[in-house]
This record gives structure tokens, sequence and C-alpha cells, in this order.
């Protein structure tokens, strides 16, 4: 079974054409029957959204860059060729608007290819709500237990007097004798050995280099400790009010599914310490959420799919992105009430971020600020779409736990268990 | 964070933040639209007088005011305010962004609204008016209809409503549960007593904060009527003592309603089963109809437990084989069964930021289950709840009970449940679960059992803002 990549694509928008490429964008996120990502078969998640040109903080010209955001299954290299043979002159059409993309005779499969390859860029940390899941098998998953349910209501059985141990077997004989449930005879697959035992040497890795270097870490630490507390006494916090057109526009592309993108653009704080700083709390964000919160939940919340922290223009600003079930109003609350720590950390070193105390006191928990900072930085998007837009991350948990429980024997217990899950 | 809150200013805070008038049986609340604004400053100057504060309790009558954004803009207020109205109370409940939020969709869609939606006329004002009885409030509301006209204001409708009592039209105990307000005369259990700050603006809220709250320069105050800004110099405190009001008029479906229990629980082509049938409505309520919740009585009706309150569902009713997950009042006040971690203060803690405060008064004629079910459905009468909550927050508190806990059909794990009495959606499928052992039961394709009929924002502003809306320009 194939991992997650969070791929992000970044093309400079040509002189002139910023407002064109924006125009073509709305026009076909209102239309997505033109957009055929659901032909793409190791896609979850995808948007495309335009970062108008702007000026960094000394003044100098950040010109407009288009952003593609997937999170694929590998290999990248089948989502990359589905996305070119799919979406055809549409992505010619899109991608013309930027610098240096082929035209005319020269506009081919591979000169497309060469061109998005390109334009890859890093990730600074991303999250993946159940690593090794991959689409597929979402929706496989998410057609099994429809097809439980159904086989469960279907008139003419009536379960009450049965025993779990019974309806447990009776669920196993349907799914595996149903033709078009065929792949579900076999439990999931598990990620290749080779990914998992590269994670495995990962995860060692930065604790062990870590513990050797312990006495130097201490002395960089105690440095970074007062010069972080200088820095947070002298910044000045500006509060930044939302422009209610902006605030509209966002509305409008909220609450279509079960579940909303999130996009969030900032500049970091102008300075060596923060940009560092910001490196290197990503850097510990990416261990914790690659071996620790990599199965469902991120710190109490269960209501993210996909998330990345990206730089950009040399590290001088850098944007959030995520999908996340539910309303934006819920989506800041759990921040507030079950991240503010963690986002903090990561947070307090963007400009215009609620002043913090330690790196992660205060910040978010002044929850007013908070959501001001983030309606203010939100950035909407006029192309999103997801490949099971009505599961929630709860709801693709819970399938895939039927799914295992098709496999093996079960004690009453167990099969009580697993028939709460239906 | 928890310092104590500083003391209510109960002459400044309208009455109804206070107290429901539980002894004040009959109301009706007036929809009015502003057409001149001089004369409708002089109309509230003489209302301000006659607003019930929350520093009496009233034995006869009472009177309470609150306005919409466009009224607050004819008022003359727009251009002098710093910014600080909610944009939930700016922007309206019928944008299509409030539609997809508050599942007013299809049979509930604000096109067919009878008011506040795009095909009625504007509302502006509300006064809200209740009185010991029927012939009482017959005098105050001629009393308060006649002094409109030639004032340059128009009576859009009133909305009457039933003699109050206990039970809401499908025959269920109501409005049992409401969170209790720090600082006033009556106290309760930790977990539903609130901060002052969660409904009445001013005061530090469930997080310790301010909410934000509208102010206008010193300048646009020379008479200093309203309070000077504790922090913030040279503004002058318009908010301070008012709060949010929310007003949806929701149709009940009582015929529908228990007709589909009957149906429901009655084998096929056998007798009616009375036992099930209340089983079964009790279980989409959560409460029995005596108001005993289920997760305490879940194998009968018990009067004992009718006003039963201090009680949450982790600890007897984690898996919901009492009281379903998806029943109606386990979704309105989940208690202690939020993430993170269930069953624990934090848990409460969590769920007290989106508290409301209900005032709401049932309408229409009553119509009891054997007349529901022995009777044909009339069309064209109509009963129902005019829901009325209040809030310092509509974005955190009313907005998110609605989407997040009554209409997403995915709350807390389920899939297809929206709230099987109120909840609104846009997805085909409407299915009930009711947890059980072995397995178990799936009710699907069920009907709306209400749906939305009017409704609107409005700001409920304290005594003193009263005054200064009624003095601009003057």
């Amino acid at each position: 079974m194939p991992h997650q990549v969070a791929l992000t694509i970044a093309a400079q928008v040509a002189q002139g054409h910023t407002e064109k490429l924006q125009q073509l964008l709305e026009d076909l996120g209102g239309r997505p029957e033109a957009l055929p990502f659901g032909q793409i078969a190791n896609l979850h998640f995808a948007r495309l959204f335009v970062l108008p040109q702007t000026q960094d903080l000394s003044g100098a010209p950040i010109p407009a860059t288009l952003i593609l955001l997937s999170d694929v299954d590998s290999p990248v290299a089948a989502f990359l060729d589905a996305l070119i043979d799919d979406f055809g002159t549409t992505l010619d059409q899109i991608l013309g608007h930027c610098d240096g993309y082929p035209t005319g005779d020269a506009l081919t499969k591979d000169a497309r290819l060469a061109f998005l390859r390109s334009r890859i860029i890093p990730v600074a940390t991303a999250y993946v709500n159940r690593v090794g899941r991959s689409a597929q098998q979402i929706k496989q998953e998410a057609e099994l237990r429809g097809a439980i349910e159904d086989y469960l209501d279907r008139s003419g059985h009536d379960w009450s007097g049965r025993s779990a141990i019974e309806i447990h077997s009776a669920i196993k004989n349907f799914v595996f004798n149903e033709e078009s449930l065929g792949w579900a005879r076999r439990p999931a697959p598990r990620p290749e050995l080779w990914w998992r035992v590269k994670e495995g040497v990962h995860a060692i890795l930065l604790p062990l280099v870590l513990i050797l270097l312990l006495p130097f870490v201490f002395i960089g630490l105690v440095a970074w400790v007062v010069l972080l507390r200088l820095h947070e006494r002298s910044e000045d916090p500006i509060r930044d009010v939302a422009d209610p057109e902006d605030l509209d526009a966002l509305a409008a592309m909220e609450d279509h599914a079960a579940m909303n993108p999130f996009t969030l653009l900032g500049f970091v704080k102008p300075t060596r310490f923060r940009r560092l700083t910001l490196q290197t709390v990503l850097g510990l964000v990416s261990y914790g959420v690659r071996h620790i919160y990599n199965h469902g939940r991120l710190t109490g919340i269960g209501t993210i799919h996909f998330a990345r922290w990206v730089f950009i223009d040399d590290k001088r600003r850098m944007f959030f992105a995520s999908n996340y079930d539910g309303s934006r109003e819920s989506y800041m609350d759990d921040f507030i009430d079950k991240l503010a720590r963690g986002l903090n950390a990561v947070g307090s070193n963007g400009l215009g971020y609620p002043r913090t105390r330690w790196l992660i006191l205060g910040g978010a928990r002044d929850a007013e600020a908070f959501k001001g900072f983030l309606r203010v930085h939100q950035l909407p998007t006029p192309i999103w779409y997801s490949a099971y837009p009505d599961l929630s991350a709860a709801n693709i948990q819970n399938n895939a736990r039927i799914r295992a429980g098709l496999y093996g024997h079960m004690t009453p217990e167990q099969a009580q268990d697993w028939l709460r899950r239906l | 964070m928890t310092g104590p809150s500083p003391q209510l200013e109960l002459e400044d805070i309208q009455g109804l933040a206070a107290r429901g008038y539980g002894n004040l049986r009959a109301a009706s609340f007036l929809l009015i639209a502003v057409e001149e604004t001089a004369a409708a400053r002089r109309w509230l100057g003489w209302l301000a007088d006659s607003i019930t504060p929350a520093s009496e309790r009233p034995v006869e009558q009472s009177v309470n005011v609150a306005f919409t954004a466009s009224g607050l803009a004819k008022l003359g207020l727009d251009a002098l305010v710093e910014g600080g109205f909610s944009p939930e109370f700016v922007g309206g409940m019928v944008t299509p962004h409030k539609r997809r939020l508050l599942g007013d969709v299809g049979t509930s869609a604000p096109e067919g609204w009878v008011w506040g939606g795009p095909a009625t006329p504007q509302v502006d004002v509300l006064v809200l008016l209740y009185a010991t009885g029927a012939a009482e409030l017959e005098t105050l509301v001629a009393l308060h209809v006649a002094r409109l006209s030639g004032e340059g204001m128009r009576l859009v409708g009133i909305l009457e409503t039933r003699e109050l009592d206990a039970f809401e039209h499908f025959g269920f105990h109501d409005g049992i549960s409401q969170p209790i307000i720090e600082g006033l005369s009556k106290t309760g259990p930790w977990a539903d007593t609130l901060r002052a700050g969660e409904f009445i603006l001013g005061y530090p809220n469930e997080y310790g904060l301010y909410t934000p709250r509208p102010f206008v320069r010193s300048s646009m105050d020379p008479k200093r009527l309203l309070p000077v800004h504790c922090t913030q110099s040279g503004s002058h405190d318009l908010g301070r003592n008012g709060s949010y009001l929310v007003l949806r008029q929701l149709r009940q479906y009582v015929h529908r309603f228990w007709r589909y229990m009957d149906a429901a629980t009655r084998p096929e082509g056998g007798a009616d089963d009375p036992v099930a049938r209340a089983r079964l409505a009790s279980r989409l309520v959560g409460r029995w109809p005596s108001g005993a919740p289920l997760a305490l009585a879940p194998e009968a009706d018990d009067e004992r437990l009718s006003d039963a309150n201090d009680f949450g569902y982790h600890g007897p009713d984690q898996l919901g084989y009492r009281c379903p997950i998806g029943s109606h009042v386990r979704r309105a006040n989940p208690r202690d069964s939020l993430e993170p971690e269930p069953g624990s203060r934090k848990s409460i803690l969590v769920g007290k930021r989106h508290r409301i405060l209900r005032r709401g008064r049932g309408y229409g004629p009553r119509l009891d289950m054997q007349a529901a079910l022995a009777s044909d459905e009339d069309l064209h009468e109509e009963r129902g709840l005019h829901f009325v909550c209040l809030n310092a927050n509509i974005a955190r508190q009313f907005e998110f009970v609605q989407h997040s806990w009554i209409n997403d059909p995915r709350f807390t794990g389920l899939y297809d449940d929206p709230d099987p009495l109120v909840g609104g959606t846009t997805e085909p499928e409407r299915a009930f679960t009711i947890q059980g052992v072995p397995l178990r039961i799936r009710l699907r394709g069920m009907p709306e059992f209400t749906s939305v009929r009017g409704g609107g924002y409005f700001f409920l502003p304290g005594l003193r803002a009263i005054r200064y809306l009624a003095d601009i320009g003057s």
C-alpha cells in the first residue's frame, strides 16, 4: 500500500496575467464538471489559488504565484500523469498564465510534466490523519459500510433474537459472498516495507542525535530562551481587522460539504532568530506528526484530514493549508480549546499573531484576537476538491475498523464491540 | 482568568436576559419597520421609559426591545459605530452561506418565510410584550400598536404566542436545561453556571475575555448617555449590558410526528402499540414526556425525574444504549460527552463555550397525541415554537449549536443523522440510529417534523444604549 504525499506546486504567474488567472479559477470553481479530479484515483484533496503580487516587509516586490496543492498517494508520478491526461486543455489554460509554460509545438506531455516537476516545492511539515490509508481504500471502505448497513436494514431480517457472534458471522458471510466486494476478502494492505523501515529509522534517529548532543542542546536552549523573551517583550503585535468583503468571499466557499479547506498566509517575522525558531519548531512538529500523531488524532483533534506548513518566497512568507471536518467556527474553537500551545509555538513566529509568552503561552488563548488573526490571514480557495466530501475523519476511521473486523475470530465481547460501529 | 466577575448592572440590562417571565403567561412579539428616522427616535424615547430592566421582577407586564442591523442603521447609528457589532448580526440570517450553515433549505428556505425572508417586508425593530393573561396582553398590545401609527413606524406583523405552560407541541416537558448566569441570584451546579459575558456584553466570558462589542467615539455622545469605556479612552460603550437575540419561528408538524411514531412501532397489519410509540418518540427527544432524561430513566417515564438536569452522559450511557447519541437533547447540550476526554471537567468546559439562553414561547392551538392520530393533517393550521435565544457571540453560540451539534449528520461519529426534531440538512438521507444490543436500530427516510418559517438576528441593547439611540442627532 502507498503512503500519502503533500504535493505542493508553485508557479510564478506571468506579468499582467493575475486577474485573468483568478477569473479563470473562479469560473472553473463554479463548474466542478470541468475539473475531472474525480478520475484521478490516487488523489485525496486538491486546491488551486493565486497569491497576488505584493511586497515583502522591506518593500521588495514578490510576484504573483499560482499554488496547486494536492494530497496524493504515492507514487507522485501517477498523479502528475493523470493530471495531465485527464485535465487536457483545462490544465494548459490554467498553467498558460504562468511564466515558462511551454507553448505551440513545445507543448508536449513531457514538457508539461517537466514544468510541473520543476515547480514542486518542499513542504516544511505535513500532517496526515492516518498515515498509509489510500484514497481508494477510503472510498472502498465507505462502500463496504454502506453495503453492510443496507444488508442489515433489508426487510425480512430480524436481528433482535440473535447473538452478536451470529450477526457478525452473517455479515461476514454476506460480504465474502458479495461479488462487488471481492477486495474486502482480504485486510487492507500496509505501507511498503522499505517505507516502513525508513520511517522506523527516522523515528529513532532524531532522539538519538539529540541525546548525543545533549550538552550543546542544553546550552543552546538557555541562550534561545533568553533571546526568545527579549523578542517577545519587544515585538508589538499588530491587530488588523478583516475586510467584510473578504469575509464574504470566504463564506461563499464554505460549508458546501462535510468538510472545508483552510488556507492561511502570512509573513514570517523578519528576524533571523524567528526564522530559525520557526524552522526548528516545524522540524519538531514534523517529527511529532510523523511518528506520534500519525493514527487519527492531533492532540485531541480528530477532525483534520490533512494539513501542511509550507515556506515560500525564500522563507519570508509561509502558508498553512488543511482539510477539516465541520464549520470554520468549530475548527477555530478546536484550535483554541485543544491545540493552542502547539499553534502558538509555530504561529508566534508569524507577523500579527497575538502576543505569546514563553513561545507557547498566551497567543491563541486570546480567543478573539486569535480568531481575528485567522480571519485576516485566511485565503479563499476558488478551486477545491475532496475525493470523499461526505465522510468525516471519524467516519473514515470507523469504516476502516469495520473492515478490519471481518477477518479472524472474535469473542462475544469483541463481536459486540464491533457491532457498535454500525 | 478565574477572578470574580464585575457586579452586573441589572438596572441597565433588559429583563429578558435575567428571566423568561414565567409568571407572565401571555406574550406577543411585534415586528416593526422604521419608515421615518426622526419619528422613530421619538417613539423610541417614549418606549425607553417602559422597558423592563433586569433589576425588577415584573408582576403585571413587561416590555423589551431589540433591533436588527437595518433598524440600527435607520436610527442613524451606522456611521457612528467603531466596528464592533458582530459580523453575523450585521450580515443577517439569510445569506447563501447562513442558509447552508443553519440548514435553512428546502421547506425551510427563507423564500417561504412568513417574515424575515427576502419576500417579506424588512423587520427593523422587535418589541417583546408580556402580560399576566390574554386580556391584559390585549390591552398592552393595543397600546403599543396604537403608538406606532403616525410615528414613522409600521407594524409588519405580530407573532402571537400560546399561553405559557411547561410542554411543547409534541407533548414533551420543555425548557428544563438552562444555563445560569453567574452574578444573578439563582445558583446551580458548576456545569450549568456560566460567566455573565457569555450572554451579556461588557463582562468576562468563559475564556475570561470580553466578547467584541460596539463603541462610539466620545464626541458622538456629548450628553454622556452611554457608559465610558473603562480601558479604551475616547470611547463610549454602546454594547455594554446588551446581548444578541436570535428569533426563529419553528413550525411543528404534530400529526406527522405522531403518525410516524405510530407507523414505525406498529407490527405489520397489527394493532398500535402505545408504549413502544411513546418510547420511540422519547428516544428522538432524549427525555420522556414528563421531562425525565433517558440517561437516568432508560426503561420508562419517571415523574420524579421530570426536572432532573444535573447529570452527564459519559458515566451512565457512554454508548447511547439508554439515550441515543443523536437524540435532540443529547446534541443540543452534550454535557460531558465532548472531546477531549469525555466524562471530564475539560469536556464540560468545552461545552460551556456553546450554551444559549432560551426564551422561546409556543404558538398555535394545542393538538395532543390522540387528536393527532385521530384526525387528518390540516395544512392551514399552524403551530410551533417562536424560538428565542440570547447569546453574546452568535457564531460561537447559536450558530455553532445549530450547525455543529444539531444539523451535522456526522455529529460525534454518526453518518446520516441530523437532529431528528430540528436538524436541517441538504443531504438526501435522513436517518436516526438507536444504539442497542446486539445491534442498533436504524430508522431511514425520516420525515422532517419541523420547518423554519421566519427568523432574524437582533441586538438587545442596554437601557442607556436605548436612550442613546433615541437621542441620536438631537
